[in-house]
């Protein structure tokens, strides 16, 4: 489904992603973790399409579509979804319009109606309940006013509604307490399936004990420098990264 | 406010504004003019006076630095003569919002039109008519009233219009009298053979304790060439309530001039909200006093301005009691080559203490080459108010917008959702639902043919 070969990208003068390696399979979860700095958050807005980031080298094939030509919203009709590690406050912007213009711009390009108002209501209402959402929120300004707990549950629940092929979670357990994590990842476990994939970026490994990743990958210094299975997330919480990152460098 | 003189402008720059606007001032008495009593006939003559000591504003006079009178002086606009009268219900149709609950006025190129209007009943204490009617038959309901809030201002279009004063709308409500649905004015303006100018010149009072909504609407038929000089005097008694809404979708080829004079007495509350979307050269004036303490004002207001386009909104709030508000906030989508000007001075006498004023002017500029001039000002001259400004200029944050396009929303789309969302606040505030819909309709369709 996603195959990264070579890519490097730079910010600035700086050069981020130094040749990065990926294969990711229909219904895989891949957990990237890494220390600060090392390029995780880059990898998954890179991929996304985010302007300010330069692609200087390597490709990105999703699906048969060569994904660094696309514009951002074209990735998104494909199937990629980015879950922000930073939702954006979108003042003044109401929270089901913008829900259901989403929405209808995916379906759109996949060649299905747009939904009217009433089916699209009770498709809200039903994936709210999963993420234990209030539906106060739909009424909203999107993310604005939201406590950091809300906005990540809104992503999620973006997610459950545009239904995605590659989904990305960027540090989408960064700043929850446990009841909210465990609401989280109850949403993205329901939304597991063999059709969806998964890359979960994350810092630590708790994230991991509730989402459980059928490959762990070790990203640091803009290279992907080990790959396991789930007993590779344990070793690094024991170990810390030093001993994995040390080791690279000798 | 001007107050440009002949001899302070210097000798190349002055260009007497009785020379000037002659052709706008031909027609006065021409028309059968209303009979119109001694009172009323010395206060045309006092602005025609006025007119002619005065000099055309140029860009070195307070009040019009960034907006030039070049273009509406080259256009040579004659006056209306004859009132439209061919113009049927069916035929204004694209103009009127069917769902609003409203008694309807139309004011046609400037005259009060019977045959368009619709006041259905009216509630008992309100008393609405045209201004060449009620001069005709009842001037001594207009003694004390008509021109004087708007009475010696040095506002050259302030005074052309009194010195033009030819019909409008005349709305009176009684003390305690209370309108449950809005008073729509529309202001339709039609092509003419030649460019015209229409003077409308309206007058709303609501005595002690009555309560009102006005909507007044600005629209043509057609992309004509015309000019709108309109001035509005608004008396609000003790305890009165205005709603007033101001909806300006002039013609892309029209001139507008709006002067709107308000007198609040104590305890009353006037609240408006602003909404510029039309015309190619548009002028708004603001003028706020304060009769009696405890009154509040509150001024809000949307503006979009795109290629050949200028839109200028001055406020002059004047606090001369203690204990008044005032709170104006001014929000400007500004894209293409558009122009906008902001200029609002709130003035806080002396005596004025324990005033509450706040000015707030939000812009958003969606093209290199558009222009905003900003200009909130407070002169206090009190020492225990409470008075703040700010002035913000910005674009789109590319951050809201990538976020949009992640989830699939097309780039231009997404530019249209922000700056809807930018100016939500204000289109919300106009209240009434179809009146908001009308507007969000039309800045929609605004943003959607603007090259972003």
């Amino acid at each position: 489904m996603l195959s990264v070969k070579g890519l490097k990208a730079d910010v600035g003068e700086n050069e981020i992603l130094k040749g990065l390696d990926l294969e990711i399979r229909s219904g895989e979860v891949h957990a990237i973790m890494g220390p600060n700095g090392s390029g995780k958050s880059t990898f998954a807005h890179v991929l996304a399409g985010r302007e300010g980031f330069q692609v200087s080298g390597g490709s990105v094939d999703f699906d048969g579509t060569d994904l660094l030509g696309l514009e951002p919203e074209e990735r998104a009709r494909l199937g990629l979804f980015l879950a922000f590690q930073y939702p954006v406050e979108l003042p003044g912007v109401n929270n089901t319009y913008f829900l259901k213009a989403a929405l209808n711009a995916i379906r759109k390009s996949r060649g299905e109606e747009e939904l009217d108002a009433v089916s699209f209501m009770r498709l809200m209402k039903e994936r709210l309940k999963v993420l234990h959402l209030d539906d106060s929120l739909l009424k909203r300004p999107v993310n604005f006013g939201f406590s950091g707990g809300e906005k990540k549950r809104n992503e999620i629940f973006q997610m459950a509604l545009l239904e995605p092929k590659l989904a990305i979670l960027d540090e989408t357990d960064s700043g929850l307490d446990i009841d909210a994590l465990r609401i989280v990842a109850d949403g993205v476990n329901a939304l597991r399936s063999p059709e969806r994939s998964m890359i979960v970026v994350t810092h630590y490994q708790r994230l991991l004990d509730y989402i459980q990743p059928d490959y762990v990958h070790v990203l640091a210094k803009g290279r992907i420098i080990r790959s396991g299975g789930k007993e590779l997330a344990l070793e690094l919480e024991e170990k810390g990264y030093g001993w994995i990152v040390g080791e690279e460098a000798a | 406010m001007s107050t440009a003189t002949a001899k302070g402008l210097g000798a190349n720059a002055s260009q007497s504004a009785g020379d000037a606007f002659s052709g706008w001032l031909r027609a006065l008495g021409s028309d059968g003019a209303p009979t119109s009593p001694g009172w009323l006939d010395s206060l045309r003559s006092d602005a025609l006076a006025r007119i002619k000591q005065q000099a055309v504003p140029t860009a070195k006079a307070e009040g019009w630095r960034y907006t030039g009178l070049r273009a509406l002086m080259a256009q040579s606009f004659q006056p209306v003569e004859e009132p439209v009268t061919a113009l049927l219900i069916d035929d204004i149709e694209e103009v009127l919002i069917p769902s609003l609950d409203a008694h309807r006025v139309v004011v046609v190129n400037g005259r009060y039109s019977a045959q368009l209007s619709d006041l259905g009943v009216l509630p008992e204490g309100v008393r609405i008519g045209s201004l060449r009617d009620t001069l005709a038959r009842d001037p001594d309901a207009l003694v004390g009233l008509l021109a004087q809030i708007a009475g010696e201002g040095s506002h050259v279009f302030a005074s052309l219009n009194t010195a033009g004063m030819d019909d409008g709308l005349v709305m009176l409500l009684k003390r305690g009298a209370m309108l449950q649905r809005p008073i729509e004015l529309i202001h339709l303006s039609v092509g003419m053979d030649e460019p015209r100018v229409a003077q409308p010149r309206h007058l709303v009072s609501l005595g002690d304790g009555a309560q009102a909504e006005l909507i007044e609407r600005y629209v043509s038929l057609g992309e004509s060439l015309y000019c709108n000089n309109s001035l509005l005097e608004i008396a609000l008694g003790r305890d009165a309530v205005l709603r007033h809404r101001r909806v300006q979708l002039e013609s892309p080829n029209a001139f507008h001039i709006a002067g709107l004079y308000l007198s609040q007495g104590a305890n009353s509350r006037y609240a408006g909200v602003n909404i510029g979307l039309g015309g190619a050269w548009a002028r708004t004036d603001l003028n706020v006093r304060f009769s009696g303490e405890h009154a509040e004002c509150d001024l809000l207001g949307l503006y979009l301005a795109g290629d050949k386009q200028l839109i200028d909104y001055h406020m002059d709030v004047r606090h001369g009691l203690p204990n008044c508000s005032s709170r104006e906030n001014f929000k400007g989508i500004l894209y293409g080559k558009g122009k906008a000007v902001f200029d609002g001075l709130v003035y806080v006498a002396r005596d004025a203490q324990k005033t509450d004023a706040a000015m707030s002017n939000r812009n958003l500029m969606l093209s290199q080459n558009a222009e905003v001039d900003t200009k909130p000002q407070l002169e206090i001259y009190a020492d225990d108010v409470k008075c703040s400004h700010g002035t913000t200029v910005g674009q789109i944050e590319p951050e809201m917008l990538f976020y949009l396009r992640t989830r699939g929303i097309s780039a231009s789309l997404a530019r249209r959702m922000l700056c809807l969302g930018f100016a939500g606040e204000i289109i919300e505030a106009l209240g009434n639902e179809s009146l908001q819909h009308y507007v969000a309709e039309h800045v929609g369709q605004r943003l959607e043919q603007s090259p972003l």
